[in-house]
């Protein structure tokens, strides 16, 4: 016990001097949840605002109809012309041209299902009927969620953590070439300390270090995320659940991070292997971009991401209310 | 006595090591001699136990082995005294043990005034002293010393000569790697020249001398003087 005190001590005070490392674990998760919890807030709630006109017969009475839910009517262009220039400088989103065969002209940039739910409004007021009735008539119920609906920060939480655990492959690597490139690991064999113990006394400080990461960034959703304006973080029921998943998403992270201590021969091909995998298995994973907007062959491409298994059971846990029957596919 | 026969090492198709057999008598300053890639390094990774021979037996049992290698093998980041108490823990020792032998090796390296500073802020020499005061923690029966003053000042050479002098006793077996002649001759009993893994000279220093007026002359002669690198 006491060689793996030792150990995990020095692995301590390497990386608690090692502010760059530092950075990347706990500063860049808690950055990009703040930020892409902010930036995508609108996208899941009822906050987003699209500018929508209306030309023709009655359009200050359809525009009035139209409102709500997020649309918004703006000013009528002088004619089909003006507003087709005003939707392609992008000042205005969306513009219904109203007459017996109604056409709604559209911002390319205007994500598809505000297109289709505008077109939906139109075609309620059209038929006669009020966009409301629509919405009422069949209620939706996000099924598990803590609030009965998925928010930005909910969705971001879990994947930036997943990214950031991973990222403990840079600090690892880091330090297991330099003991190889150094002869610190050919000295300890040489004192006959047991490889196992090496690998211990690597495996275990980083292990703790993903749980804290974790611990971080819930706090991050939790507190700083609604201190910048955004929604808080809704805890999930299953705490053990929760950290039956960090625990297997770093024993994930710990593997690929000996992975690469182990392939790469430099501290250069170690810093542009994790780094550069790490990106590209959360741009794969479904960390980047979800995987439900992915074609099906890019999503069973993305099964090959540990980090897309580790997303899985984190949804599982905190968006889905899952149990652990539920979360034991994310790991087999 | 401290034996190694017909030990044989190849890195693939390479052979390092021909069939090297050494006899290093007890309380013995060991000298091993040869120019780059003679297999000096290769011969030390065996005995301390980072490679199995491919053939041959080095009777090393369950020595305590004091590795000073050729890189300065410790943590930059660290202090010195942190080196020391990692490299004490995970040797085991521990508590009132671990601090006296701490205590030992810095008076023995002279690195008292140094003790907080972090290694990778030390002078070439300073570094050189903690390399050997690590290696001596656990007061090792069996002392491999792979250049150990290479690239320090005369000074810092000459206080690593005396030091490495002083550890000599009848318990302990001390075999010293150098390329500098001069140092081996001032310090070593015994001696073995080899080259291209195999050896070429062996015993006590004044018969590998064999009235020759120097190491160097006799080093010269037998391994021959075309640059190997």
């Amino acid at each position: 016990m006491r060689r793996l005190l030792a150990l995990w001590t020095k692995e301590w005070i390497a990386l608690s001097r090692d502010l760059h490392g530092l950075a990347v674990l706990f500063l860049m998760p808690a950055a990009f949840i703040a930020i892409m919890s902010l930036a995508l807030s609108d996208t899941f709630g009822d906050r987003v605002r699209v500018d929508f006109a209306v030309l023709g017969p009655d359009a200050a009475k359809i525009a009035g109809e139209l409102e709500g839910d997020g649309f918004r009517a703006a000013p009528a262009p002088a004619n089909a012309a003006a507003a087709r220039d005003l939707v392609r400088q992008g000042k205005l989103s969306l513009v219904l041209l109203a007459g017996p065969r109604p056409v709604v002209l559209a911002d390319p940039a205007l994500p598809q299902p505000q297109v289709l739910a505008f077109r939906m409004r139109a075609l309620a007021v059209t038929l006669g009927a009020k966009p409301a009735d629509l919405t009422q008539a069949i209620e939706v119920e996000v099924v598990g969620m803590p609030r009965g609906r998925l928010s930005s920060v909910q969705q971001n939480v879990p994947a930036w953590l997943i990214f950031g655990m991973f990222f403990v492959v840079l600090p690892l690597a880091s330090l297991f070439i330099v003991e190889r490139r150094d002869g610190t690991l050919a000295r300890l064999v040489a004192q006959r300390v047991p490889f196992p113990l090496i690998l211990a006394g690597k495996i275990g400080p980083y292990f703790l270090i993903n749980l804290a990461q974790a611990a971080l960034m819930l706090l991050v959703g939790r507190s700083v995320v609604p201190w910048l304006g955004g929604e808080a973080l809704a805890l999930p029921a299953r705490w053990d659940l929760l950290l039956l998943a960090t625990a297997c998403t770093s024993i994930a992270a710990l593997g690929w991070g000996l992975l690469v201590a182990v392939g790469a021969r430099t501290l250069e091909q170690a810093t542009v292997i994790g780094g550069v995998g790490n990106i590209l298995a959360a741009a794969l994973g479904g960390i980047m971009v979800p995987r439900f907007v992915m074609p099906q062959a890019m999503q069973r491409w993305a099964d090959l991401s540990p980090m897309a298994w580790a997303l899985d059971a984190f949804h599982a846990v905190m968006l889905r209310g899952g149990s652990s029957a539920t979360l034991a596919p994310s790991f087999t | 006595m401290l034996s190694i026969d017909s030990v044989s090492f190849s890195y693939g198709e390479i052979k390092v090591l021909d069939g090297v057999s050494l006899a290093i008598p007890d309380g013995s300053i060991f000298g091993l001699l040869g120019p780059n890639g003679a297999g000096k390094t290769t011969l030390i990774s065996i005995l301390c136990g980072l490679r199995p021979p491919a053939a041959g037996r080095v009777a090393v049992e369950r020595r305590a082995i004091g590795l000073v290698p050729q890189e300065l093998a410790f943590y930059p980041m660290l202090t010195v005294r942190e080196n020391l108490r990692f490299f004490g823990g995970v040797q085991n020792l521990g508590g009132a043990r671990l601090r006296e032998r701490l205590d030992a090796v810095v008076a023995f390296a002279r690195l008292e005034g140094v003790l907080e500073r972090r290694a990778a802020e030390l002078s070439g020499g300073l570094k050189r002293r903690l390399n050997l005061a690590i290696g001596l923690l656990t007061e090792p029966d069996l002392v491999l010393l792979d250049e150990p003053t290479v690239g320090v000042d005369p000074q810092s050479r000459a206080f690593l000569l005396e030091s490495i002098g002083a550890l000599r006793s009848p318990a302990r077996h001390i075999l010293y790697t150098s390329h500098y002649m001069e140092e081996v001759q001032a310090i070593c009993d015994h001696v073995a020249i080899i080259d291209a893994g195999r050896v070429l000279a062996a015993g006590p220093l004044a018969a590998v001398l064999g009235g020759a007026p120097s190491l160097e002359e006799v080093f010269l002669r037998l391994t021959n003087r075309g640059l190997r690198d």
